[in-house]
C-alpha cells in the first residue's frame, strides 16, 4: 500500500499552532510583499472568499476583526514541513516528500487492516505531537492514494483516513463521482481532449482501452488508468507536476558531502525547475531546497537539511532561483555528512500573465524574458545543461514587505513563543518592557 | 536580483541543529570494530542530547511573569517542551485556557487535577469542566545568569 499524508490548510495550520487564539477563526495567508491571498483556512473557505483575491480588498474585513490575515511566514513552514517529514520517517519503512505539506509513505508488506491502523495513529499523533491536522490516504497506487486523500479530507464519514481498495465497490462509485480532470496529473487541457473522446469521469478513463489511450494521447495516461485499477505503474516523478509546485530531485550517483558538489547538483535542479516554471508560464514565490543522508546507513551521522527562502517578488528568472538556492545551501550546509540526495522545489507558483495584471504587486525586477526564452530554447535544441550560469551576484537588499508576519518561533532566538505564568502574565511583562514615555 | 538580508547567521532549524561534529567522527569507519584510537579521543558532551530527546516534537518558548518561580522558572526563562510526553501529575505543562498559554504545574488540589502555580496570588485552576487543551510537557528550564 502507499499513503499520501497531507496537512490541512497547512500554512494557516503552522500559524495555529503557535497562536493558538486563531483556532476556529477565519485565518488567511497572503503572499510575499502582502499582495495577495495564498492559503485560507475552512472558515475562511467557507465565507467565500476566494484563492488568490487581492489582500487590500479584504482590509475592512480586517480592520473591523471579521478575519485575520498573516504575511507568509516560510520560515516556519520549512520547519513545521522538516519535523512532518521526520515525524513519518520515524514511523515509516519508507517516506518521500512530495511537497511542502504532501509526502507520500511506503508500506509495502502491511496488511489494508495494519494499514488503516497507521494511518490513524499517524493522524493522531502528528495532531498531538505537532499540532497539524493531517489527513491520510491509502491505496495500492499513487494515483489512487491521492483520491483517497480527497475523499479522506472532504467526507466527514472517513475521520481522515481513508482506505481505497483496487476495484472495490467503494472505489468504483467514487470513480464514477469523480471528474477526469481531478485525477492526479490530469490537466484542463488533458481533461477537455478527453471529453471529446467521451472520457468525462475517472471511470470511464479506468474502462477505457489502454492500446488506444496509449495512441491518441500518452503512455503516461495509459499507465494512469492502469493505476485507478490499481496496478501500480507511475512513480512519484512520472506524475505531471501539480499547477501550485516544480520539484526537482535525484540521487547522487556517488554519495557525497563535498559542498561544491552539492551545489552544483542544486544548481542543475534549480536550472531545470526554473526551465518547467517558464514552460507552465508560472512564477514562483518562494524556493526550498532539501538535502538527504543515507538513512539506512545507521553507522554513518544523519542529517536532513531543508531550507525555504522567499523571494523579493514572485519570478521566473534561473538567476534569482540560483542565488535562493545558494542562500539555501549557505544556511543549512555542515561538513562531515556523506549526502545521497538532494532537491528544490519551486512554491506557491501563480499565473505569469495574472500576476502581471495584479496592479497591486511591485513590477517584477531584473527580469529579461527574452535571455530566459533564448536560454530555453538553446537548452532545448542542443541538449539540457548546454548554457547554465555561474553564480550570480546579489543587488542592493531588497526589503521584503510582511507587516502581519507571525515571529518565526521555530528558528530565531528572539522570536520564541510566549507562555504566561499566570493569566495575563504575557501582556503585564509586555508593559513592563515598554519605556516609559 | 537580491534577498532580503539574513540578520541572524544560518537561520536551521534549532531543533535540528546536527551534533558537534567531532563526536561523530568515531562512528563513521566501516568496520564493526571500534578504532583503538577512539577511546583516546576526547569527546564533547553535547546539551542537545541531554535536554532533547525528541528533537522533532520539542519547541522552545520563553516564560512570561514570576509566578512560577517557587518551582524555579522565573521570567524570560527558556523552556524546552516536548510535545511528545504523556502528561502526568507533578509535569510542568504548557497548557491553553480560556485563549492564553498558560505555563502551570499539572497536581492533585483537594483530591482533584489542577493546574498550579507557586505563588498565593494565583489559586490552583481546576480542570473539570474547563476548555484546557495540552500544548507540550516542559522537560528543562535554562535560566542564563550572564546573557
Ligand atoms: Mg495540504
Amino acid at each position: 500500500m502507499i499513503g499520501l499524508v497531507d496537512a490541512n490548510n497547512f500554512y494557516v495550520s503552522c500559524e495555529r499552532v503557535f497562536d493558538p487564539f486563531l483556532e476556529g477563526k477565519p485565518v488567511g495567508v497572503m503572499s510575499n510583499n502582502d499582495g495577495c491571498i495564498i492559503a485560507r483556512s475552512a472558515e475562511m473557505k467557507a465565507m467565500g472568499i476566494p484563492m488568490g483575491i487581492p489582500s487590500f480588498k479584504l482590509e475592512s474585513l480586517r480592520k473591523r476583526g471579521e478575519i485575520y490575515l498573516k504575511s507568509s511566514n516560510y520560515e516556519l513552514y520549512g520547519d513545521m514541513s522538516a519535523r512532518l517529514c521526520q515525524l513519518l520517517r520515524d514511523a515509516c519503512p519508507a517516506v518521500s516528500p512530495y511537497s511542502i505539506d504532501e509526502m507520500f509513505i511506503y508500506l509495502e508488506e502491511f496488511s489494508d487492516k495494519q494499514c488503516l491502523t497507521l494511518g490513524e495513529w499517524l493522524r493522531r499523533r502528528i495532531r498531538r505531537h505537532l499540532g497539524l491536522p493531517v489527513c491520510v490516504g491509502l491505496a495500492p497506487t499513487h494515483t489512487l492514494a491521492k483520491l483517497a486523500n480527497h475523499l479522506a479530507k472532504t467526507s466527514p464519514h472517513y475521520q481522515g483516513v481513508c482506505l481505497l481498495q483496487a476495484q472495490s465497490a467503494t472505489t468504483m462509485a467514487l470513480l464514477k463521482q469523480t471528474p477526469v480532470g481531478s485525477v492526479w496529473g490530469i490537466g484542463r487541457r488533458l481533461a477537455e481532449r478527453l471529453a471529446v473522446n467521451k472520457i468525462y469521469t475517472a471511470w470511464d478513463l479506468h474502462e477505457a482501452d489502454l492500446k488506444q489511450l496509449r495512441k491518441r494521447f500518452s503512455v503516461v495516461l495509459a499507465r494512469t488508468a492502469l493505476e485507478l485499477r490499481g496496478t501500480p505503474c507511475l512513480h512519484m516523478n512520472d506524475l505531471g507536476q501539480p499547477r501550485h509546485r516544480i520539484m526537482t530531485s535525484r540521487s547522487f550517483g556517488q554519495p557525497t558531502g563535498a559542498k561544491e558538489e552539492v551545489h552544483d547538483a542544486l544548481r542543475r535542479h534549480a536550472q531545470r525547475s526554473a526551465e518547467k516554471l517558464r514552460q507552465q508560464r508560472s512564477l514562483t514565490r518562494a524556493v526550498m531546497i532539501f538535502l538527504n543522508t543515507n538513512r539506512h546507513r545507521r553507522d554513518q551521522p544523519q542529517y536532513y537539511p531543508h531550507a525555504m527562502i522567499p523571494l523579493p517578488a514572485p519570478s521566473d528568472d534561473t538567476r534569482t532561483i540560483l542565488e535562493a538556492v545558494r542562500q539555501g545551501l549557505e544556511q543549512v550546509y555542515r561538513p562531515g555528512y556523506r549526502f545521497m540526495k538532494a532537491g528544490v522545489m519551486l512554491l506557491d507558483l501563480v499565473d505569469a500573465e495574472q500576476h502581471q495584471l495584479s496592479l497591486l504587486s511591485p513590477p517584477p525586477r531584473n527580469r529579461h524574458p527574452h535571455l530566459m526564452a533564448t536560454l530555453d530554447d538553446i537548452n532545448q535544441r542542443m541538449g539540457q545543461g548546454t548554457i547554465s550560469f555561474g553564480m550570480t551576484n546579489a543587488d542592493a537588499a531588497w526589503q521584503l514587505r510582511c507587516a502581519h508576519r507571525s515571529k518565526r518561533y521555530t528558528t530565531r532566538w528572539d522570536e520564541l513563543m510566549q507562555a504566561g505564568t499566570h493569566p495575563g502574565a504575557i501582556r503585564e511583562c509586555a508593559l513592563r518592557k515598554q519605556p516609559l514615555t | 536580483m537580491s534577498f532580503p538580508p539574513s540578520p541572524v547567521a544560518p537561520a536551521l532549524p534549532l531543533t535540528f541543529q546536527p551534533l558537534p561534529y567531532s563526536s561523530l567522527q568515531g562512528r563513521a569507519g566501516f568496520s564493526g570494530f571500534p578504532s583503538p584510537a577512539q577511546d583516546y579521543e576526547p569527546r564533547t558532551l553535547d546539551l542537545n542530547t541531554r535536554l532533547i530527546k525528541n528533537p522533532t516534537q520539542t519547541f522552545y518558548l520563553t516564560a512570561a511573569g514570576d509566578s512560577m518561580e517557587g518551582w524555579g522558572i522565573f521570567d524570560g526563562d527558556l523552556l524546552i517542551v516536548d510535545r511528545s510526553i504523556k502528561p502526568r501529575l507533578g509535569h510542568i505543562l504548557v497548557a491553553m485556557l480560556e485563549e492564553e498559554v498558560l505555563i502551570k504545574r499539572y497536581a492533585l488540589y483537594r483530591g482533584t487535577p489542577h493546574l498550579c502555580s507557586a505563588h498565593p496570588h494565583y489559586p490552583p485552576l481546576p480542570l473539570k469542566n474547563t476548555d484546557c487543551q495540552l500544548w507540550g510537557v516542559v522537560r528543562a528550564v535554562i535560566h542564563e545568569y550572564l546573557r
